[in-house]
């Protein structure tokens, strides 16, 4: 359904009216004075039980006796829940109750779950970014029916748990001095970037990597010798946002840890390294030190060599260890750099008080150095440090029980949206001097930072891996002979893929560098960024009889290698009786693929963000060209290996999920939970094509939900699960047809012959579009979206496409919306439509 | 989702080690309590007490090091010699049990698996660990202790100084290592703080002082939080009274860890070799078992990368090249075996010398000796070697050699501990697709049990 502004202004009309007590109506989100008798009751005699009941009831599921929400019958109630919400109950081809019961239905469910579950961890479900299409799509961008009264939008106060990747991203800093933004290298990791995952694909501080001139081994003695420390927070979610506030909180076992990762920091801040080497090692002239460096010292922290220059951020933890005294100054301005740099926000009076009084405690129980490591590490436990407190406390609610954020919540929500690092020094000026309180204060430092390429913006970026998903490539374990059928090397795969997400990456942020058409171009680009390794994965995968003439040809072309140099001897011989001849140099074979048509990918120098040096000189290298990919063989990021990849499982594509994935990312779909019941596994045979072996979710009880995905997923089959381009499978020509269907937009449905096809038709849909922004107001709003919130996305798509698909005018205007800057102290449990 | 039974077993992490509920200190000393003539005796609160142990050397444990000649196929070890690096064994012949054939071959164990040798899945260098690991998953299901979970990592002394917490073997979940403690004088200030003297003393009260002002600003700052973040940060403050929490309960058991805590002598200080620290952090980890604080203790020799060293022991060589050394008859490797396995009778005296039920805690133990790197430094882990050592109170076969004659992966005998340790389990971090390809059967290993 695509929005006209004649429809906007008539929602926007009935809006105003309803704001106002004109009629009287259905508050979504609001089920208060529903009971089971007085209406779920009834809509189940109504709507479900003349199929759902009786003897032979549809599907087995007999609603007739079902009662009131308890603990035994909630997985059957959080069922109809999802059937509801979705409208994929009552069928359509039976009367349909209205919008308004739909609503109070499906609210009444998540209210009574909710109490029911409480003592269980509650109800969660309704919250789940997972769950966020269960809003209808068509009631937040199209016109809502007579009787539903919206409010006010506002999201709740709530305290935000720092991602790992933010933690890791702020302790960083305070060891490492990450170069200044080089507009003339714009890929290149500069200070503000996330700190990138390692060769393995694991998250880790190093220390003193920038000084290492010198080590004995090789990449894993590398690796084994240099300190490093791994993410401390944990994140449970692989795929879609996993980052909103309610998810987490920081255990026993992370605070533990954290409290001696700050140890070691603060050492590395007063000492450099000097706190984990000796002193020896520090010099520019390694030779001058090689008797110290004799015998295999491989792995050992002494085989590193540090040079001289300092490149640590001098502060005023280095100053305070530097003196001979602890005094009250020194301490005062260690506790106060510390508080601000692990929170962001200078420390209260009360709260450097505090702090001190702890500094001073340790010190004198274990003297000034050891006293004041323990002491200062004590403030990497702060509440602020570990959460980003948006709690409202300060300001007079509106008549709807809303506040704004003001001052350092709201300034730090803004650089939140944004940024991994603390707010730069203009906007905690504009912070410090009251300037961050209003919509145009937030809409002049969110357009300041957009506009500024130097102000790194590593949320934006993680707002596209989560929404993509490209980036579990690396994680993906492949069993070796199913890998190495595809093509590629078994030996490079997991750290080709990790390239191949910071390649993803950079595409990206070219992408948005040019801010026109973000979306669209992010599914249709021809462009992609690329290692000189690339040619194998974006190559083409043989056939059976071409793979068979390709070897074939290699072992004439040995054969001719060889009669030739035997004949070159035998001349030889003739030329130089008696003599006896030159040894012949072994001539190395060259190196075939014969399952891979490498592609020709050729294009301008540009780079990708990387890890420091975590593997010696095995580590990742920022180098990368932007290429085209081969005609008609891909478009866009769902055609890139670090995607389909991502979307695949040890032996095989996983067609399913990325039909899922397009049916819920870019169609606004919903799927249920899989009932408990099913046992979801596909036959295991290994001749048969993953299409046929997915006949398996075309028995009638599956396809209800898989007709909705396999369709959309089985398009990619043209290519394998590596991510390689293929013709065939299997030795028959690979079939990549597909079909949309009940996507809400009657000109998207239909078949489609292939990827290509199925990415073409979908990047111009408007639908698509509108899913996307809804996504955006998730990972930036940090919950689900509710018809309430319709007015923030209607108008954010209108940005967005008004501006001609720009990512930027989409950010400002979710950024400026109220249920960005607004806070409501109590939301009604229920609200979740 | 987040509940108070995950956040203490979450703790476990941290500490190395977990806490276990909040049962009070002495229903918590692995179950035990001290009669007046000193015999360890099970707490009527709680279920027989049972403890694991997982010795991982590094850099491979090859089959002709363990197997004795003439093993061709299962059979008992009467009769039989043991090769001469675990020649220290023989005199526990009746206790042993050599596994020869499960494979790893899925986590690419070259090098080392790290995280995937006791995870079950793809390992590697800078690979994080994608699931909990089975010691860590032992010990949520074996009975309750103080700490249900020690890890202690054993490397070159330059190392442990360094870098003296590290995470290569033990996870609680995905991309959640657990670390190995590696100063042995951080390790006593954890466990035995509270009755410790001199700096390791003055060391654990400024840290409890610290952990207490913590806690207070903590819970200062959860006040007016709004009600839904309320049972969320309220797990965050919690974390900080069970960590004091459970200093205050060891203080509640001081007396009797008194009687297991060892003496801190000069070693701790003054190591004049690796091995002194070895050595300590191993009696350290023995008396967490025979004190009753922990149920599970994993031990990295190596701390489960490629590198290492014994020079206490007279290998003068240290780091990768021993790992590119064949075992078989090597001297080198010998004295490296022999010394582990003179830690593993060590073990094996100390808890039998405490007795518990109607025997000795080693009747109640179970010692699983094996390496993070299969059979050798550069495998794909078609055989992966394992010793076990006692019967967890009779549930495995013992003084005999089993030839495994099927494909069974190490997570079968994973799942088998787990089944044993009350938890049904007929996969361990296993899929049915993957099993698939990698495992010929299902459930424990019925080979192995009694």
């Amino acid at each position: 359904m695509t929005i006209g502004e004649p429809r906007t202004i008539y929602f926007l009309l009935l809006t105003f009216s309803l704001f106002h007590g004109t009629a009287r109506g259905y508050t979504p989100g609001d089920p208060a004075g529903l009971t089971f008798e007085g209406f779920a009751k009834g809509f189940l005699q109504d709507h479900c039980t003349d199929c759902h009941g009786g003897s032979d009831a549809e599907a087995g599921l007999n609603l007739e006796g079902l009662g009131p929400i308890d603990e035994i019958n909630q997985a059957q109630w959080k069922s109809i829940w999802a059937q509801v919400a979705l409208g994929e109950m009552p069928p359509s081809d039976v009367e349909s109750p209205d919008v308004i019961d739909r609503l109070k239905l499906t609210d009444w469910i998540v209210r009574e779950l909710s109490n029911h579950l409480q003592e269980f961890g509650g109800f969660l479900a309704s919250s789940d970014p997972e769950k966020g299409n269960f809003v209808d799509h068509d009631l937040l961008f199209g016109v809502l029916p007579p009787g539903i009264k919206l409010n006010p939008t506002s999201s709740p106060a709530r305290l935000w748990r720092v991602t790992p990747q933010e933690h890791v991203t702020r302790l960083n800093e305070l060891i490492n001095r990450e170069p200044d933004y080089d507009p003339k290298k714009p890929g290149l990791r500069s200070h503000g970037d996330v700190v990138p995952t390692n060769h393995g694909g694991e998250l880790k501080i190093y220390f003193g990597t920038d000084r290492i001139i010198q080590w004995q081994g090789g990449t894993v003695a590398y690796a084994t010798a240099v300190k490093s420390l791994p993410a401390v927070l944990s994140s449970a979610r692989d795929h879609g946002l996993k980052n909103y506030p309610s998810f987490y909180t920081v255990n026993s076992a992370e605070a533990t840890q954290i409290l001696g990762a700050a140890e070691d920091i603060i050492r590395y801040m007063a000492y450099g390294p000097l706190s984990i080497a000796q002193a020896y090692q520090i010099t520019d002239d390694p030779k001058s030190i090689a008797d110290k460096m004799e015998g295999d010292i491989r792995g050992l922290p002494s085989s590193i060599v540090y040079a001289t220059s300092v490149k640590r951020p001098i502060t005023p933890i280095f100053e305070l260890f530097e003196s001979d005294q602890a005094n009250d100054k020194l301490v005062k301005q260690a506790v106060d750099y510390l508080y601000e740099a692990v929170t962001f926000r200078p420390p209260t009076e009360s709260q450097s008080r505090t702090y001190q009084r702890i500094v001073h405690d340790s010190i004198e129980k274990l003297g000034k150095e050891q006293g004041s490591v323990l002491g200062l590490s004590s403030i990497f436990l702060e509440r602020d440090a570990l959460f980003r407190p948006e709690l409202a406390e300060e300001g007079t609610p509106d008549s709807f029980g809303r506040v704004k954020l003001k001052d350092w919540e709201l300034g730090l929500a803004v650089n939140h949206a944004l940024s991994y690092i603390k707010p730069d020094s203009v906007l905690r000026d504009a912070i410090a001097k009251g300037k961050m309180t209003t919509r145009d204060d937030v809409r002049r430092e969110v357009e300041r930072m957009l506009a500024d390429d130097s102000i790194r913006k590593p949320r934006v970026l993680r707002f596209f891996r989560d929404y993509f998903d490209y980036d579990r490539g690396g994680y993906i374990c492949k069993d070796t002979a199913a890998l190495s059928s595809t093509g590629v090397n078994t030996g490079s795969h997991y750290r080709a893929m990790f390239d191949a997400t910071a390649s993803t990456d950079r595409l990206i942020e070219l992408v948005l560098q040019d801010d026109k058409d973000v979306l669209k171009r992010l599914l249709t680009t021809e462009q992609i960024v690329v290692t000189r390794g690339d040619n194998l994965y974006l190559g083409r995968r043989r056939s059976q009889d071409e793979e068979a003439a390709s070897v074939a040809a290699a072992k004439l072309a040995a054969e001719e290698a060889a009669e030739k140099a035997k004949a070159e001897l035998e001349a030889w011989k003739l030329a130089n009786p008696g003599e006896t001849p030159p040894k012949q140099k072994k001539s190395r074979q060259p190196s075939i693929n014969h399952k891979i048509d490498p592609a020709t990918l050729r294009g301008d120098k540009v780079f990708a963000r990387v890890s420091r040096r975590s593997f010696g000189n095995g580590s990742m290298k920022p180098d990368r060209e932007l290429a085209v990919v081969p005609e008609g063989q891909r478009m866009g990021i769902l055609t890139h290996p670090s995607w389909l990849v991502s979307h695949s499982d040890a032996m095989d594509n996983h067609a399913i999920r990325r039909g899922r994935w397009i049916r819920e990312r870019l169609i606004g779909g919903g799927i249920p939970d899989i009932p408990i019941t099913v046992d979801a596994m596909l036959p295991d045979e290994p001749k048969t094509t993953l299409r046929e072996r997915m006949r398996v979710t075309r028995e009638d009880y599956c396809w209800t939900c898989h007709k909705k995905m396999d369709p959309l997923g089985l398009p990619f089959e043209m290519f394998n699960h590596a991510g390689i381009f293929r013709e065939t499978e299997l030795g028959e020509v690979v079939n990549t047809s597909g079909k949309i269907i009940e996507s809400g937009d009657e000109d998207l449905d239909g078949e489609v012959s292939d990827a290509i096809d199925l990415i073409e038709r979908l990047a111009a849909s408007e639908r698509v579009e509108q899913v996307f922004v809804r996504h955006a107001f998730r990972f930036w709003m940090g919950r689900n979206e509710t018809l309430h919130d319709a007015n923030v996305l209607q108008e954010a798509h209108r940005a967005y496409r008004d501006n001609g698909g720009s990512m930027r005018a989409l950010l400002v205007s979710l950024l400026t919306s109220d249920a960005f800057i607004y806070r409501q102290r109590d939301t009604p449990a229920s609200s979740t439509q | 989702m987040l509940n108070r039974r995950r956040m203490l077993q979450g703790f476990a992490g941290g500490l190395g080690a977990a806490l276990g509920s909040p049962f009070s200190a002495k229903d918590l000393l692995a179950a035990t309590t001290v009669s007046s003539a000193g015999r360890i005796e099970l707490s009527s609160a709680s279920t027989s007490p049972k403890r694991v142990v997982f010795f991982m050397q590094n850099q491979g444990f090859h089959p002709s090091t363990c197997v004795p000649e003439g093993a061709k196929s299962s059979r008992s070890l009467a009769g039989l010699q043991l090769p001469e690096p675990i020649q220290a064994l023989e005199p526990y012949k009746d206790r042993l049990h050599i596994i020869n054939g499960l494979h790893g071959t899925h986590t690419t164990p070259s090098h080392s698996a790290f995280f995937g040798a006791l995870g079950g899945y793809r390992g590697g260098d800078g690979v994080p660990p994608s699931a909990g690991t089975i010691d860590y998953e032992l010990s949520k299901t074996l009975p309750s202790t103080l700490m249900p979970h020690l890890c202690i990592g054993m490397d070159s002394l330059e190392n442990m100084k360094s870098k003296p917490t590290i995470a290569n073997l033990s996870a609680s979940g995905a991309g959640q290592p657990i670390f190995m403690h590696s100063n042995p004088n951080h390790l006593y200030q954890m466990l035995y703080g509270g009755i410790s003297s001199g700096e390791i003393r003055q060391q654990f009260e400024a840290r409890s002082s610290v952990m207490d002002q913590v806690e207070h600003l903590a819970e200062i700052n959860g006040k007016r939080l709004p009600t839904a973040d309320q049972q969320r940060y309220g797990q965050y403050v919690q974390g900080f009274r069970d960590v004091n929490g459970l200093r205050d309960r060891l203080a509640t058991v001081s007396d009797h860890l008194k009687k297991f805590a060892p003496e801190v002598d000069g070693r701790y200080g003054s190591p004049e070799f690796e091995t002194d620290w070895h050595d300590v952090l191993l009696d350290l980890g023995v008396s967490a078992l025979k004190s009753g604080i922990t149920n599970t203790l994993t031990i990295g020799s190596g701390r489960g990368e490629i590198f290492g060293s014994w020079k206490g022991i007279g290998v003068e060589q240290q780091g990768h090249n021993l790992g590119h050394i064949n075992q078989p008859g090597n001297p080198i490797w010998i004295k490296i075996r022999q010394y582990n396995c003179q830690m593993l009778v060590r073990m094996m005296e100390a808890l039998d010398s405490i007795p518990e039920g109607s025997g000795t805690m080693m009747d109640n133990t179970l010692i699983v000796y094996t390496s993070n790197n299969a059979d050798k430094q550069h495998t794909n882990g078609a055989n992966w070697p394992v010793m076990l050592l006692g019967n967890l109170d009779g549930a495995f076969k013992t003084g005999c050699f089993t030839q495994m004659d099927s494909k069974r992966p190490i997570n079968s005998l994973y799942a088998t501990l787990l089944n044993v340790a009350g938890k049904s389990c007929d996969r361990f971090n296993m899929n049915e697709k993957v099993a698939k390809k990698f495992d010929s059967s299902e459930g424990p290993l019925r080979e192995v049990l009694a």
